[in-house]
Parts: structure tokens; C-alpha cells; sequence
């Protein structure tokens, strides 16, 4: 009887303590966390095109040229002489740069980083923007030498690539799940799904990128102290809770991402300006602002915000005017006996779901029945490409150089050639992106683009919303992380972990 | 008392659903002003992640619902109590066929192929409908062809045979009335099945589309802000509570009503 009792009690005992003991990993503490919507899909450069990779290549590699707060391009790793207005020679400024794998960056790495993604064979998605070039050609061991086409004082604008080792790339190296590059982060450990843990050069501090694809769940992992610091991919109502909360810090700063609607022209209700504009007219974009997007954001008129350098400054905004929408409506042929009746494609998102249900209602109210389609993105994003819409509305995110003009609303830039979706036609366009493509000197080229984004705003291809604020929200215990105006990752570079804020109760509680 | 209460939510829910529509008016109006707002005098249930009133699209998902659970009953019950009392009567092949089929259905979880067949057919109320309905038809035929293979060799059915009676005249005269009783407390049951697969899948978004209202695509809404907002979860998640929860206790009472032995019992 004895031994059948103490049969059953060892295995419950057992289970009582496999209970109490399994409350899930054991964090570090000495490592600083931060929680990502989605993972990154390709950590080789040559390749990504979402933007958590590219955020997170920036940390793994360098370029030869960087951005300044004007989106001018700066030197990166290497400076620039223009010696003709199709010859540019580049210089590697940081001679004793090297790759995680030791091996010194060379000029021999840039050449075979851009031959590469010239290459057409190799079907990089960032050819197109470099099909400029002409040829590339190693001069020394810190040289470079770039013959263009033809003359484009843009050029050095372009050369935004993470460069790779030439060695690797011969060898046909997985970059995408195990990358080698120069910048001030390697990867240590990617053995977990959704997990990849970076250690800082400069001082061997562990930062963890954590995947955590429901924003409740993120914020409910940041209180309890599983994830230190959460970058933008929250509501603005749960901005508003975090704010609201002790020993939370919340960084907010404008941004550029632009926002927008879009038509399609080869519609005949969309193709007609008028419909276009008593759209633009009917949508109170500043109510949406302030009252759902918590004031994170700022009205937009233009593609790029008035602090680019190629930034339109005086162009007029649109005001919010109900009663001159619906005059335009009666112009062009609509009214109550006959409504306008349009379908709106947006992606699966709750969040665009919500702002495309809130326009849905502005525009009802001067008589237009939106019917409103989600989808999920890539069903979505493979509509519009393909011209299947009449008005749908997308984020242009990162955009820096003003050729984005020419790949977006240029007459022969419909997809797949470019990012014309709309299928937008106008001669007079057309012809201004010719004038701006031939000027010498950048001062000029600001003053045709900002003649072309002029002509867009009277001509409305897109109806400007807004851009969205950058936000970090972090844990009191971290410092030092600086927020970007395109929300890239290089605040890692700074950030630290204040270990006398961390009280000993929340220790043991992450440690649980 | 319990008894009572499950009676006065489902008299709520019918009279939301047939006669609601002139209160929930504004369900669909969007107040940027009313964000989130708490329960108020303004709004009893307060307010949407767009200013909605709560308490109006609830009445609107009472509609919803209540046209899908009793749609896709009358649906199921009748088709599924056809293909049971044929296949119980004839024997043969055709019962062979039919358990077959019922044993095919049986082997996929309901409402994983309802979801696989509303992601086919896409959202809809109707296509919703049609989703249930092909899976919810099985129950009924197992119970119709349990009792019916009880009863046909009973002697009123072989007098009836005797006498000339037709097949269907023995189906529905003879044999239906007598598994009718278990049928409409299967029914009853099936009912609060269909709110809740109705919710399930609108829910996952392949049901009722917005701005339209039910109740499992206000929880969806809801679960975003459940931090900031419980009570966009709590009205629609507590109606759906109380609305099964009711429909079940009345299942349970109408079996013991409709159970001739515990009836005669308790007389005796």
C-alpha cells in the first residue's frame, strides 16, 4: 500500500515541480531587446527589398555615401571627385575597415559589390536604379572609378548599396542567412526563429531583435520587461496607453514616409481631374490626424516634405472643403440622381482598414459610395501593380533622390518597368523630367523638381494624406537610442542599457 | 430563476433581431470625436475604435447572427432529417452510401472545413450560410437514422406497410412525429452551435464584412484595444455568453420536456 502511494506521489511531485519550474526561458539581462512587427526576410543587400532587412543591413554593412537630415548624400565610407560629368572617382575614406571574417575592405570589394548587382544575370531588384552606370573599375587599392551613360549630378545619390566582401561573393556566399559585413554590428546567433541577437563591435554589447507580430502582445512584453524598446508598428491608442504608463519613455519625431491616395487614370471615373480633386477636397485630413492618429503626423502636399532639398516649400494645401467637393462632383457629371460609386483597395492591416473606413464616410458625406476591398498584401500590392483598382491608398517609405519622380509618374514607367501605377500621362510631366535629368548642378535640379511636383499637385496622379511621426517607445532602464526621419535601426548604435534603473523586484521577474 | 433569466435573453435577442433595426439606426456612423469613449449616458455600451456606438452594432449583430443560426438550422435540420429517415428506412446501399458520407464529415473537424469552404467561396452573409450548412447537416442524420432504424419495426409501421401506405406517407406521417422530439432539441443545441461558428468565422473575417456589424468581427475589432478599450470586447464577448448560454439551458429543458420516460416518472 505504502509503495503504491509513493508510486503515484513521485511522478505528481515531479509534475508539480515541471509546473512551477517551466514559467519559460531565463532572460539576460546584459542584453538589450527589441521587439520587431516582422522579421527581416533577406539580410543580403543585394537582394532585400522589405524594410526590416534593409533597416537591419545598415547595421551589418556600409556604403560609400549616407544621407544628411536634408536626404543630400553625405560621404559614408569613401568621398568623391567628380572629374567629368560621366566620370566620378571614389575614395575609401576608412582604409582599415574590415569585415566580420577579418578580411580588410578593399576598393576590389565596391567593384565586385556593384558588378554584381549590375550584372543583369544575377536579377538583383536594385539594377534599375543603377543602370546609369556604365562601367566600374578599381583604380588602387582605395579607388574606384564609375563611368556613367550619361551626366546626372544625382549620381552619388545612388551609391546607397552595402558593400560585400568580393572574396565571398565569388564564392557564391549564402549572405542572405549568414551575412559578412563591415558595418558596426555581426550577427552571433539566428539559431531561433523570429529571434537574431547582434553584437556591437565597439563594446561587445548583445542586442536582441526580437519578432513579436501582434502589437498588444509587443506592448504587454515591453511592461514586463521581455523587450526593452519597440520602434513604430503601434496604434496610436496604444501609444497613448505606454504614455500613460510608469517607467515607460516614448521618442516621437517627424517623419518623411508619404502617404497616399491613389487613382487609376485609364478609369473614367478616376481619370477625370475633377473627381480627383473633390476627393482631395472631401478627405478633412487634419480631423484624421488629431483625433485618430493621435497628432502623430503631418499633412502632406508632395512626395517629398518641404525640409528635402528638392522639397516643394509653397505649394498650397488642400483644404478641407465639403461643399466645393461636391461642386466638383456636379461638374463633372455626379450628383444625388447619379452618385459617384468607387471601389477602395487597401491591404489586410486593421489599422488601414480603419483609416479607409474613416475616408469612407468623409467621402459619403459629399455623396460618393466607396465600396471598401482589404486584401492581404500580396494580393493587394499585385492589383495595383497590375492596374486593378480604381483608388487605393499606400505608404511610400525610405524615398530619398528625387529620380523616384521619374520611376513613379513617368508615362514609360508603368510596372513592370517602374512604379507608374496609376498608369498617370502627361506630356508636360514627361517633358519636365526630361529638363530635370539634363541639369548640371543640384540647385537647378531642385528647382525642376520642384516645378514637377507642382504640376502633380494640380494634376492630383495622387491625393497627399500625411506623414507619419517616427516613434520609439523604450523601457526607463534604456538610453541613448536616437530615433531617424525614415524610422532606420542605426539608434542600436548608441543605445544602452542603464543597469542601476532596472530595480532588483523586475529583475527577478524577467529572470522568471 | 435561471430558467427565467435564459428565457428573458432570448425573447431580448429575437425582439433585437426582428424588430432592432429602428434603434440601431446610427451603427454605422462614425464619430472621430467618440474614439474609445467609455460606457455613458451618451452611449450605454460606450463607443468604437471609430466612434460607433456599441450598443447599436450589438442590435445589428443580433441580426446577423440570428439570421445565420436559424438559417443555417432550418437548413441543416431538414436536409440532414431527410438523408437519416431515408437511409434508416431503406437500408441497403443507400444507407450505406449515407453513413459513408456521414463518416467523411465526421472525420473533418465542422468548423475547419466551414472556414476552408467560407475562404473558397469568400466572405459573405450567404456564402456563410452555405459554409455551415454543409458541414452542420450530419448530427441530424445520425440522430434521424438511430430513431428511425428504432422504430420502423414497430408494429403501427408494418400496419401501415400492411395497409398500403406509401414510403413518404410512412416517413413523414408515421415515423417523423415520433423523432421529432429529439430532432428539435438537436436543433436547439445547433442553434447556439451556428452563433458561435457564425462569430468563429466572422471573426477570422471570412463572415460578415465591414462596416457591417457581428458580433465576432466586433471582438476581432475590439481585441486590438483590449488594453485601452475592454469594453469593445466585453459587450459583444458577454452577449455571446449569454446568448449560448441560454440557448443550451433551454436545450437541456426542452429534453427533459420532450423525454417521455423522465416525464412519466416524475407523474408517477
Amino acid at each position: 500500500m505504502t509503495g503504491s502511494r509513493s508510486a503515484i506521489r513521485v511522478p505528481l511531485l515531479f509534475l508539480a515541480w515541471l509546473l512551477l519550474t517551466a514559467c519559460g526561458e531565463v532572460l539576460d539581462d546584459r542584453v538589450i531587446r527589441m521587439g520587431l512587427a516582422t522579421a527581416p526576410l533577406n539580410l543580403d543587400p543585394r537582394f532585400a527589398t522589405d524594410a526590416t532587412s534593409a533597416r537591419i543591413n545598415r547595421l551589418l554593412y556600409q556604403r560609400l555615401v549616407e544621407f544628411d537630415a536634408r536626404s543630400m548624400p553625405v560621404p559614408g565610407i569613401a568621398d568623391w571627385r567628380r572629374i567629368s560629368g560621366t566620370h566620378y572617382r571614389f575614395r575609401l575614406t576608412r582604409p582599415r575597415q574590415v569585415f566580420s571574417n577579418g578580411q580588410p575592405l578593399t576598393a576590389a570589394d565596391v567593384v565586385a559589390t556593384y558588378r554584381f548587382v549590375l550584372d543583369p544575370a544575377n536579377a538583383s531588384p536594385h539594377r534599375s536604379t543603377l543602370t546609369l552606370i556604365e562601367q566600374v573599375e578599381q583604380v588602387n587599392e582605395e579607388q574606384i572609378d564609375f563611368y556613367l551613360q550619361r551626366t546626372d549630378p544625382l549620381f552619388p545619390a545612388y551609391l546607397a548599396l552595402e558593400i560585400l566582401p568580393a572574396k565571398l561573393i565569388a564564392e557564391s556566399h549564402p549572405f542572405e542567412s549568414h551575412p559578412v559585413g563591415s558595418g558596426g554590428f555581426r550577427i552571433v546567433d539566428r539559431s531561433v526563429p523570429g529571434r537574431l541577437r547582434l553584437e556591437r563591435l565597439i563594446d561587445h554589447q548583445l542586442i536582441e531583435l526580437v519578432e513579436v507580430k501582434n502589437p498588444t502582445v509587443r506592448v504587454l512584453k515591453l511592461l514586463r520587461g521581455e523587450i526593452h524598446l519597440l520602434q513604430n508598428d503601434l496604434s496610436p491608442e496604444l501609444v497613448g496607453y505606454l504614455k500613460s504608463r510608469d517607467g515607460i519613455q516614448l521618442k516621437q519625431m517627424v517623419g518623411n514616409n508619404f502617404s497616399y491616395i491613389g487613382f487609376n487614370m485609364d478609369d473614367a471615373a478616376t481619370g477625370n481631374p475633377l473627381v480627383r480633386r473633390a476627393i482631395a477636397h472631401a478627405i478633412d485630413r487634419q480631423a484624421i490626424i488629431r483625433l485618430v492618429m493621435n497628432r502623430a503626423a503631418r499633412t502632406a502636399e508632395a512626395l517629398f516634405p518641404p525640409e528635402h532639398w528638392a522639397g516643394a516649400v509653397d505649394l498650397p494645401p488642400i483644404p478641407y472643403d465639403p461643399e466645393r467637393a461636391k461642386a466638383l462632383l456636379g461638374r463633372a457629371g455626379y450628383g444625388p440622381g447619379n452618385p459617384l460609386k468607387l471601389t477602395y483597395k487597401t491591404s489586410s492591416d486593421p489599422f488601414r482598414i480603419r483609416l479607409a473606413t474613416i475616408i469612407q464616410s468623409q467621402l459619403q458625406a459629399v455623396g460618393i459610395e466607396l465600396d471598401l476591398r482589404s486584401y492581404d498584401w500580396g494580393t493587394f500590392f499585385g492589383d495595383i501593380k497590375a492596374g486593378r483598382f480604381q483608388l487605393y491608398s499606400l505608404t511610400w517609405v525610405g524615398l530619398r533622390t528625387p529620380d523616384s519622380f521619374r520611376y513613379i509618374f513617368a508615362s514609360d514607367h508603368v510596372p513592370p518597368a517602374g512604379a507608374n501605377r496609376g498608369r498617370y500621362t502627361s506630356p508636360l510631366v514627361d517633358e519636365l523630367l526630361l529638363q530635370a535629368e539634363s541639369q548640371e548642378s543640384l540647385a537647378e535640379l531642385a528647382v525642376s523638381y520642384r516645378h514637377i511636383q507642382q504640376r502633380l499637385h494640380e494634376d492630383l496622379p495622387y491625393v497627399p494624406l500625411w506623414y507619419e511621426d517616427q516613434l520609439a517607445v523604450s523601457r526607463q532602464e534604456v538610453e541613448g537610442y536616437r530615433l531617424r526621419p525614415d524610422g532606420n535601426y542605426d539608434g542600436l548604435e548608441t543605445v544602452e542599457l542603464m543597469h542601476s534603473r532596472i530595480s532588483s523586484a523586475e529583475l527577478a521577474d524577467a529572470a522568471d | 430563476m435561471l430558467r427565467g433569466l435564459s428565457m428573458f435573453i432570448l425573447l431580448l435577442w429575437a425582439l433585437a433581431a426582428l424588430f432592432g433595426g429602428g434603434f440601431a439606426a446610427g451603427a454605422n456612423t462614425i464619430d472621430l470625436q467618440r474614439i474609445l469613449a467609455p460606457p455613458s449616458e451618451l452611449g450605454l455600451l460606450g463607443f468604437d475604435d471609430l466612434g460607433r456606438p456599441l450598443l447599436e452594432r450589438l442590435i445589428v449583430g443580433a441580426q446577423t447572427s440570428f439570421l445565420v443560426a436559424f438559417g443555417v438550422v432550418a437548413v441543416t435540420s431538414v436536409i440532414g432529417s431527410l438523408l437519416g429517415l431515408i437511409a434508416g428506412y431503406r437500408g441497403g446501399w443507400i444507407d450505406l452510401l449515407i453513413v459513408r458520407l456521414i463518416e467523411v464529415f465526421l472525420a473533418f473537424p465542422g468548423i475547419l472545413l466551414a472556414i476552408a469552404l467560407a475562404g473558397i467561396m469568400g466572405p459573405g452573409l450567404d456564402n456563410l450560410i452555405i459554409a455551415l450548412s454543409v458541414v452542420g447537416w450530419v448530427g441530424y442524420a445520425r440522430l434521424a437514422r438511430a430513431q428511425t432504424l428504432a422504430l420502423k419495426q414497430r408494429d403501427h409501421v408494418s400496419a401501415a406497410i400492411a395497409l398500403g401506405s406509401g414510403h413518404w406517407r410512412i416517413l413523414l406521417r408515421h415515423l417523423l412525429p415520433l423523432i421529432a422530439a429529439p430532432l428539435i432539441v438537436e436543433a436547439t443545441f445547433g442553434v447556439a452551435g451556428a452563433v458561435i461558428a457564425e462569430a468563429g468565422l466572422s471573426f477570422l473575417g471570412l463572415g460578415i464584412q465591414p462596416p457591417a456589424a457581428s458580433w465576432g468581427s466586433m471582438i476581432r475589432d475590439g481585441a486590438s484595444y483590449m488594453l485601452m478599450a475592454p469594453h469593445m470586447v466585453l459587450a459583444p464577448g458577454c452577449t455571446i455568453l449569454l446568448v449560448v448560454f441560454s440557448l443550451n439551458l433551454l436545450g437541456d429543458r426542452l429534453r427533459d420536456r420532450l423525454d417521455i420516460r423522465l416525464t412519466a416518472r416524475k407523474r408517477s
